[in-house]
């Protein structure tokens, strides 16, 4: 798993993604999200990198 | 109420079925020797449960020449009352049946398909033609047959009396069982009074209530849902396509999954997914069902309700597949839900497992250290399918919001993308279990092999299903391609120290060399030993490669002791 950075240019990924949730519901933002993890996971495929994102993702930080 | 459940989970009880049913075989019981005489009787092996997994060992057994006692609480195959259980065969069973001798009466009353459809609401989201897909399509038998359980397991009885060795007794019930360094002993329970049998070796095919587990103290691992199913077993005026249909959210079942299915006699299966926690003795009323099948067809659709029976998820595995004496199979070892047919296709090549071990071990060819190998293998494909099982159950009844979200977004991008359509679980086909911790296995093999055609040397057509039953039990060594003197010389050495067949198979322009030859013109029987070029393979009798190679050095004597459970010595060549 990448921890260093890899965007091309972050802050306009950030825009993107603040604008994708504009006028949605609630409910609407959380099938955005979920889809797109989803499509993002299948960029992603190695079995291994996707293990070590999602126990990433769970480790909150105190 | 998920007690109710748990005594009609898919398996012998059925308490709330409904329909009229089928006619089943009845089968006479005689008084047993034990009984008249006053003296247990002793017997190598004690088959109990004559369900398809018993019956597939006792077959399996007769085939092999090896006598055994099958004890049954009933006098009929199906469940008491008139169940259906089981109707999906995969090709590795259907194999075994070939084997056995009964795969020609299951081809013409079964239903073969290839098609499978998903569909969410109105619209498919996903679709597969295994026919199309490498795994299957070099077997001489389908990817799938679709009978009833108990048109098997008659066809198994047949085939049983036909082949004598096994000595079926109906109406035997066993009440109490121990074991010790000397024998099992079984009490068993029969119309005309109680007798004890003694026993080297004892099947427990008793189904998921089995009491062997009680009585070993075997530790179980268990789980249990909320979700709740209603299987219908219908004849109708409709005639649907041979093509299995999933709904994960059906519109005329207040969205949620239903499962539709052809077996034989034009019966189909209609599986209904019902409220989570909801009451059998409701849902399978013949009422209810048949309000639910007109939703589904319309009012117009004429339907004759064959059996009805409601069942709960529940997933269990022994931790053990042996404990001394006794050999957990079939339900008896574990229980998963039935999405992919893992349940009784697993029962199946349990008992095929065990089988040509045992034989082996009774005739002298291998050592008893190699029914252990029988827990390490088909307790890791009974893992296996439990984990898979349990993936398809949670996908279908999400246990909370966002697992539901999840499913939500994924059969939305599936009707988009091909990629989400894989996330779509509605089941996963049962397979041919690999091996890979087998103390009988090399790591090259632990690998199913399908039972592919060849051509003898007069042209005509074998199979490996042929070459399996011309090695009667033993293991079978393929040498592909030329080979050297030196080579052959080794083969047949080998041949001398151990129960060991061996056969040299040759492409379309080799010339043979050794004593037995075929040949493989389309390598075929190649693929299916999951080889290439200049090879061997080591076949064991259940049609799992035991190993393979590429010349036939110390490898290929060593793998064979550890197929027969045994280290092996090479004599000396002069």
């Amino acid at each position: 798993m990448k921890t260093q950075l890899n965007f091309q240019d972050a802050d306009a990924f950030y825009e993107q993604l603040l604008d994708a949730h504009q006028d949605l519901s609630a409910e609407q933002s959380e099938l955005l999200n979920a889809r797109l993890v989803l499509i993002l996971a299948n960029q992603v495929g190695d079995a291994k990198v996707l293990k070590e994102c999602v126990a990433a993702a769970r480790q909150f930080p105190g | 109420m998920a007690e109710s459940y748990a005594e009609t989970a898919y398996s012998r009880g059925c308490e709330f079925t409904q329909g009229s049913g089928y006619a089943l075989p009845e089968y006479p019981f005689r008084e047993p020797p034990e009984i008249a005489s006053g003296q247990p009787g002793h017997h190598e092996i004690v088959i109990v449960g004559g369900g398809i997994t018993g019956l597939t060992m006792a077959c399996a057994l007769a085939q092999y020449g090896i006598g055994a006692v099958l004890l049954d609480e009933d006098n009929t195959v199906g469940a008491k009352g008139a169940s259906s259980r089981g109707i999906c065969y995969t090709q590795k069973s259907l194999e075994i049946f070939q084997r056995l001798g009964i795969y020609e009466r299951i081809a013409a009353k079964g239903i073969q398909w290839s098609v499978g459809r998903t569909f969410a609401g109105e619209d498919e989201v996903y679709s597969f033609d295994l026919r199309q897909q490498g795994a299957f399509n070099l077997s001489t038998q389908p990817p799938f047959i679709n009978i009833q359980q108990f048109y098997i397991e008659a066809y198994l009885v047949e085939r049983i009396y036909e082949l004598g060795n096994v000595d079926l007794r109906w109406r035997n019930r066993v009440t109490a069982f121990e074991q010790n360094n000397e024998c099992a002993t079984l009490t068993v329970s029969t119309p005309a009074g109680d007798y004890q049998l003694r026993a080297d070796h004892v099947i427990d095919a008793t189904g998921c209530h089995s009491p062997f587990r009680q009585w070993l103290g075997a530790a179980v691992t268990a789980r249990k849902g909320d979700d709740r199913w209603c299987i219908a077993d219908v004849r109708f005026s409709k005639h649907p396509p041979v093509e299995r249909h999933t709904w994960i959210e059906a519109p005329f079942n207040d969205n949620r999954a239903v499962w539709q299915h052809l077996m034989g006699d034009n019966v189909w299966r209609i599986d209904y997914q019902m409220a989570p926690d909801s009451d059998p003795a409701e849902v399978s009323r013949a009422e209810v069902v048949r309000e639910r099948l007109v939703r589904q067809f319309g009012a117009d659709c004429e339907v004759e309700i064959v059996w009805v029976g409601p069942y709960a998820y529940r997933s269990e595995c022994v931790e053990r597949m042996r404990h001394g004496r006794v050999f957990f199979m079939g339900d008896a070892a574990k229980v998963v839900s039935p999405f992919g047919a893992r349940g009784g296709n697993t029962g199946i090549s349990d008992a095929d497992n065990l089988a040509w071990k045992l034989a082996a071990v009774m005739k002298g060819r291998a050592a008893p250290g190699l029914l252990e190998s029988y827990h390490e293998e088909r307790h890791e494909a009974a893992q296996q399918n439990v984990k898979v099982t349990a993936r398809t159950a949670r996908f279908l009844r999400p246990a909370t919001a966002v697992e539901k979200l999840f499913r939500t977004a994924t059969l939305s991008l599936a009707r988009q993308y091909v990629f989400a359509r894989q996330l779509v679980n509605t089941g996963r086909m049962a397979i041919a279990n690999p091996y890979t911790r087998s103390s009988a296995c090399e790591p090259t093999g632990g690998l199913s092999v399908q039972n592919v055609a060849f051509e003898w040397p007069d042209g005509s057509r074998g199979t490996v299903n042929d070459l399996l039953r011309w090695a009667d039990g033993r293991l079978l060594v393929l040498v592909f391609g030329s080979a050297s003197a030196a080579a052959l010389q080794r083969l047949a050495g080998l041949g001398a120290i151990a129960p060991v067949r061996a056969v040299q198979v040759l492409g379309a322009d080799d010339s043979p060399g050794a004593a037995e030859w075929i040949r493989d013109p389309k390598d075929h029987l190649q693929g299916a030993c999951h080889v290439f070029g200049h090879a061997w393979a080591l076949l064991r009798p259940d049609s799992y490669v035991a190993a393979t190679g590429e010349s036939v050095d110390a490898t290929l004597v060593h793998a064979v002791g550890r197929a027969l459970g045994t280290a092996l010595e090479e004599e000396e060549t002069a």
